[in-house]
């Protein structure tokens, strides 16, 4: 993705930068998403992006694809080994379409 | 008067940390050599401190108000920042600053028509300052350290020549501005190729990291501006690559100095290309 694809007034951004930044709504958002996503003015598209895993769509729309990467991690793992690589899996089989086991460890 | 008088740039992958037990031997070995090498360097040179320039990753700025250059001026830096342990997995440091030093940099800077911000407070470090830290152990040896994050990914991005450029009056400001014999130590945090966030996640260009390894080491800064450019760096791995940018800001800072690899290795699973270089700094 190119930098001039990116789209800095996305609302997403500000919600991943407030996940990092915040462990309490941090906690939040891995209790109940819904109630978290509700409080940011995000797109329809947007917010049906997040809802469903579609980075690629939100891609599209313009995220910055290391915040994209960052989103994933929140999504599905933060931790060094097993849950970081299966957050980087989910994202690249979400990019590119393929089917990707969620332990691969290669391109 | 300052001297620069040691100049270093490696890459700063999480992975060398959070993954390095899984990884092959050989790349441990490698890793081991690059990183125990500059750490035995950077102590024997008696630093009064340690300029690190590196990637801020969005870390400390939100997108919409996000600074090119952005100068850690506390009196310690503590990491790794919370959200960034599990990843990292790395150990807690806490390391000197030098906030006359901050500040005579941000001035200088400013006079020079380069605009530094800074903050007072403890920024938040990922694996920009703490992986070459826990893996030169600068926390253990008390070397003090002034943080450089910078804008590698958020556009407009200061490309090659800019950072070269910037460089040059960060030399300047090191050599005139700081105090009289102080020893100052430069370390280009980043790179080689690696796409975080991308469709090509895990891949390294090997044949791009060789190619800038071999132009940095032939010293010709003239074909390096003209051929690492922001598009040669995002077709390596977009968004991950142009963090070579902090050494071209290193290169700007000293010149045409004889530089030699410390070292390379390419593992899949630390998405990203491995690589150390030293340059003479001579007497």
């Amino acid at each position: 993705m190119a930098f001039e694809q990116i789209d800095k007034t996305l609302v997403t951004h500000d919600l991943v930068q407030d996940l990092k930044w915040d462990a309490e709504l941090r906690a939040q958002f891995e209790a109940d998403q819904v109630s978290v996503l509700d409080r940011y003015p995000l797109k329809p598209e947007e917010r049906t992006a997040i809802d469903t895993g579609d980075f690629r769509k939100l891609y599209d729309m313009g995220l910055h694809p290391y915040l994209g990467g960052q989103l994933a991690r929140l999504m599905y793992g933060n931790a060094a080994g097993p849950d970081a690589t299966r957050a980087v899996n989910r994202l690249i089989a979400s990019l590119t379409g393929e089917e990707r086991p969620d332990d691969r460890t290669t391109a | 008067m300052g001297d620069i008088v040691l100049s270093v740039a490696a890459s700063h992958a999480p992975g060398l940390a959070g993954l390095y037990s899984g990884a092959p031997e050989d790349t441990k070995a490698e890793v081991d050599k690059m990183y125990g090498t500059m750490g035995a360097e950077i102590v024997a040179a008696d630093l009064d401190v340690l300029i690190l320039v590196g990637n801020d990753h969005l870390a400390n700025s939100r997108v919409l108000e996000y600074p090119d250059f952005l100068v850690g001026m506390a009196a310690e830096h503590m990491g790794p920042y919370e959200w960034f342990k599990p990843w990292l997995n790395c150990r807690d440091y806490t390391l000197q600053g030098r906030p006359e030093v901050a500040e005579a940099l941000i001035s200088g800077m400013a006079r020079r028509g380069v605009l530094f911000v800074g903050r007072r407070e403890n920024l938040r470090y990922d694996d920009n300052l703490s992986i070459p830290t826990v893996l030169c152990d600068f926390d253990a040896n008390d070397v003090p350290v002034v943080p450089i994050l910078m804008n590698c990914n958020v556009p407009p991005v200061p490309d090659q020549r800019q950072c070269y450029a910037v460089g040059e009056a960060l030399g300047d400001v090191i050599r005139n501005d700081l105090p009289n014999g102080m020893r100052v130590g430069l370390f280009g945090s980043g790179g080689l190729s690696h796409e975080p966030g991308g469709k090509r996640y895990f891949f390294i260009d090997q044949d791009f990291d060789h190619w800038f390894m071999d132009m940095l080491e032939a010293g010709d800064h003239h074909k390096l501006l003209n051929e690492a450019t922001p598009e040669r760096m995002e077709e390596s791995g977009a968004g991950g690559t142009a963090e070579l940018f902090a050494w071209f800001v290193v290169l700007g800072a000293i010149g045409n100095r004889p530089c030699s690899r410390l070292g390379y290795t390419a593992y899949d699973n630390f998405k990203c290309g491995v690589g150390a270089v030293r340059w003479e700094m001579g007497s």
